[in-house]
């Protein structure tokens, strides 16, 4: 425990260190949500600044710890982690440290961009939102963190791991209903974004964030936070109980497939196969 | 005879990625206590090797024991044991030297107490005790590498794998890093395996195996590989070439003209110096060199070393 507490508490210094990298991640969601906040112009959502920062916010949370974890492998084949491969620490731990600290940072943000948006006219009435909220990027953060150890411990070529990364982390974002309401997208994407674990993870942060836990099912269906599959209804419940599903998937393969890698198959630098470390 | 304990024993090792064969069929041991080196050129498969037994890599076959520890099947049991120096530095440049070297400490279990005593003592042996709280990214690079080896020797390994120690570093930083990995043997008996492409480090250690294209073509101490591959060769320089050449004619040696100097193969030195003290006067200068460890590479492979 000792040991992934260290690796954690590493990983958030070196973040915090990086002022570019924080700047950018806050900086690009507000010019989203210029650029896209008319299109949730209707009569049923009454704030469509809030109703889109939410989903960016959890946007956010989700793109970020993808990519802390997926980069997990380079901070391996490239320096650091080296020494903590022929050291007696259990692959389990490493997986471990890496997971957490991808999620606690990812909440950060995600703290950051609602702080932000506090001034932007997002207000909480219950003291018991903001709590529930962090709750829940915290649970996002490390459901996509599992996502992207996996794929990154899946994945061994240089060249298919960056087309990979984008092919995943693009529909996941514009499918998901939090920049494009599901109802403007055509009937085949639609269909396919009740695939995404990201559109029932939008859907319910943003009943626990707008506070809308207390609308009746058809009002619930008009402001797009639950989805009516021919005659089933799925709720903020439910989206809630299908995305922790997701989240023991991810974990348990992540780490089970992490544990068994071999890293001399693992070629994501420029140099000839099996050159890796010389 | 003091029968001398193998520490490391590797069998049949083959190391494949897909079709290409990076370690074809190795085989060798390492006495315990020994400096032991891996020379050869890029490429050649020791660094694959390096880091198989360090238990980075998976075999494709064969077996490797450290200890009597199967490197494959007890792997934990193995990285207590090995200390790890890599070819680049694996420090975290954004925490001090103090800071990287308590992070290994609690990689390796080693309590609070135990490790501000150990890290005293490694951080003296190289010369950096001053540094404790520096930030490692204001290091020289022969500074960062002192460092690393300091944090290998926290959890008192067995056995001190170096993959290229001195590789970019200047000459007098590199002869210091030699002095402390001697010093150190000395003091702990630590079994030291390393690799390189440098002949001169080769030279002093206990036993080199060359290594080429993923097989090991030879295999002895220094003193009888160059023995067995190589000869030693004069160098004479003259003012009188005639004399010199009827001299070398009676002595039946076979020589090589070179602008402004002789070169012969020499089996025999002293009986060359007889020969030459017949007619002292031929000679102006005379140099005799040993076969280098790169000639016995080229004797080998028709290669040399460094391309």
């Amino acid at each position: 425990m000792d040991i992934v507490l260290a690796l954690w508490y590493r990983n958030i210094k070196i973040f915090t260190r990086n002022r570019v990298q924080l700047s950018f991640t806050i900086i690009m969601p507000f010019f989203f949500l210029y650029v896209f906040s008319a299109i949730f112009k209707n009569d049923n959502i009454l704030n469509p600044v809030n109703y889109m920062l939410a989903g960016i916010v959890i946007t956010t949370v989700f793109q970020t710890s993808l990519s802390i974890a997926t980069s997990t492998i380079e901070d391996i084949v490239s320096g650091f982690m080296k020494e903590v491969l022929v050291s007696p620490v259990k692959r389990i731990q490493i997986a471990a440290g890496q997971l957490l600290s991808a999620a606690t940072i990812a909440t950060l943000q995600g703290i950051i961009i609602l702080f932000i948006g506090y001034f932007i006219g997002l207000k909480f009435t219950s003291i018991i939102t903001p709590f529930a909220v962090i709750g829940v990027m915290i649970v996002v953060g490390l459901v996509f963190s599992g996502l992207g150890l996996y794929i990154a411990a899946l994945v061994k070529n240089s060249q298919t791991f960056q087309i990979v990364i984008m092919a995943i982390t693009m529909p996941l974002t514009f499918l998901c209903g939090a920049y494009i309401p599901l109802s403007l997208l055509p009937n085949v994407l639609q269909y396919i974004a009740y695939f995404n674990p990201m559109t029932y993870t939008t859907a319910f942060f943003r009943t626990i964030i707008l506070e809308k836990t207390t609308l009746t099912t058809d009002q619930l269906i008009a402001e797009q936070l639950a989805f009516k599959i021919g005659n089933f209804v799925i709720t903020p419940a439910i989206s809630m109980f299908i995305v922790i599903v997701f989240g023991f998937v991810f974990l348990l393969l992540s780490t089970y497939v992490f544990s068994k890698v071999d890293f001399s198959r693992i070629n994501r630098s420029k140099s000839k196969e099996g050159d890796i470390w010389s | 005879m003091v029968n001398l304990k193998n520490i490391i024993e590797v069998k049949d090792f083959v190391k494949k990625y897909n079709n290409f064969t990076a370690v074809d069929n190795v085989s060798f041991e390492v006495e315990e206590g020994s400096i032991f080196a891996f020379l050869g050129p890029n490429g050649a498969g020791k660094s694959t090797t390096i880091n198989t037994l360090c238990t980075i890599f998976d075999k494709t076959s064969g077996s490797l024991f450290i200890d009597g520890k199967d490197v494959t099947h007890e792997k934990d049991a193995v990285r207590n044991i090995i200390g790890v120096v890599f070819q680049e530095p694996t420090l975290d440049n954004k925490m001090t030297v103090n800071e990287n070297l308590i992070m290994h400490c609690h990689f390796y279990g080693i309590s609070k107490n135990e490790a501000t005593e150990r890290i005293q003592f490694a951080l003296n042996l190289v010369d950096l005790l001053d540094w404790k709280k520096a930030m490692v990214s204001s290091l020289s690079g022969g500074m960062k590498r002192r460092v690393e080896i300091a944090r290998s020797l926290l959890h008192y390994p067995k056995v001190l794998f170096l993959d290229e120690p001195t590789t970019g570093l200047d000459p007098q930083t590199r002869a210091h890093i030699w002095d402390y990995i001697v010093k150190l043997q000395k003091e702990k008996n630590i079994t030291i395996f390393l690799t390189t492409h440098y002949m001169d480090e080769a030279e002093i250690c206990g036993k080199v195996a060359i290594m080429d294209t993923g097989k090991i073509v030879a295999l002895d101490t220094p003193y009888r590989l160059k023995q067995q591959y190589t000869k030693d060769k004069a160098y004479i320089t003259t003012k009188d070439e005639q004399g010199l050449i009827s001299l070398l004619d009676k002595g039946n040696y076979s020589y090589k003209q070179k602008p402004g100097y002789f070169s012969i193969e020499v089996d025999d030195i002293p009986k060359l110096m007889e020969l030459l003290s017949e007619q002292k006067s031929v000679i102006t200068d005379l140099e005799i060199k040993k076969g280098t460890l790169n000639d016995v590479f080229l004797e080998i492979t028709g290669k040399d070393i460094r391309k």
